[in-house]
């Protein structure tokens, strides 16, 4: 199944002291995972960016998921991290940045996850910062063909954030495929997707916001032959 | 409790993390939670554990899939609050 997954957590939008409490991360958290917190590369990590990271994963491969079975309710105690690995000499730093875009991920800096649901295995890539956490899943450990984007906005409310990530996602498409009129709309599932003249493209995107910020990320199975594809649908 | 009445308490426990104050006023069985309250994922957590709070009762992660719209969570309160029915 060619899908994505993101999603994006501002620490400033979220109530830390909740989080810190154990009724509230008991619902995030199995009790294997928490035991994840007390490996050494997590020294310098608080914990609710911990607890934060882990529930961006889980609604990555919620999303991930989804677009095969619209059905799928996000549970995050129902998925598992199974493993985290954090690059070497890995350091909390604040995010600098107003916007980031790339294909793939620097392995030193991303972390790299494994998580299952029932029998589906999935991998992540994340980037977490002392103000956010931002999760991308695939079902391959391979990401060279994962764009993804992250971006500061100024204003927070649910209509700004959603027009704005959007537009953010067309831009760069639009840069890759230079194709002006892709409409981002949602298919019966509710999962995002890219419209060009009223159809459908094969290239699977995934939405997110919270707070200030907002990403996306979309999949191409093999960059030729979709650039071929998007440019028969273009003309 | 009725059903009007724990409507009436889940626009409290809504209040918090929609700013959809409109739709709020006018929700019923049918309003979404994530899609016309606007309620961003991550506060469902928050909307649980208040939800646990204001009715002390629990809700684990097999009955936390109700969580969906205004109709399901009533649903899955009066199950709760009346567990041997």
């Amino acid at each position: 199944m060619i899908s994505t997954g993101n999603d994006i957590v501002s620490l400033n939008a979220i109530n830390i002291t909740r989080t810190k409490q154990y009724r509230f991360y008991s619902k995030i958290l199995s009790t294997a995972e928490k035991r994840l917190y007390n490996g050494p590369e997590f020294a310098t990590v608080p914990f609710e960016n911990f607890v934060w990271l882990l529930w961006s994963i889980k609604e990555s491969a919620y999303k991930y998921l989804k677009r095969a079975r619209p059905d799928l309710v996000f549970i995050p105690g129902k998925f598992t991290v199974k493993q985290l690995l954090f690059p070497a000499g890995y350091t909390l730093a604040n995010f600098e940045a107003t916007e980031v875009e790339s294909a793939g991920f620097d392995n030193n800096v991303a972390l790299k996850g494994i998580i299952t649901f029932g029998t589906d295995t999935l991998y992540s890539r994340s980037l977490m910062y002392r103000e956010l956490m931002v999760s991308v899943v695939n079902d391959d450990e391979n990401f060279e063909n994962t764009y993804w984007g992250v971006k500061l906005i100024d204003k927070d409310y649910p209509e700004y954030q959603s027009m704005e990530v959007r537009k953010f996602l067309v831009s760069r498409l639009n840069k890759l495929f230079h194709s002006a009129i892709l409409i981002i709309g949602k298919n019966n599932g509710e999962v995002p997707i890219i419209i060009k003249k009223n159809k459908e493209l094969p290239i699977p995107i995934s939405l997110s916001h919270h707070g200030q910020l907002i990403a996306y990320s979309f999949q191409l199975a093999d960059l030729p032959s979709s650039i071929l594809q998007i440019s028969k649908n273009c003309f | 409790m009725t059903r009007i009445e724990i409507l009436n308490e889940l626009k409290k426990v809504f209040a918090p993390y929609t700013a959809n104050k409109e739709m709020l006023n006018r929700i019923n069985d049918e309003t979404d939670l994530i899609k016309d309250l606007k309620i961003n994922s991550a506060n469902l957590v928050d909307i649980i554990i208040d939800a646990e709070a204001k009715y002390n009762i629990e809700i684990d992660y097999d009955s936390a899939d109700k969580i969906i719209n205004v109709g399901t969570c009533i649903d899955l309160i009066i199950e709760k609050l009346n567990p041997n029915k």
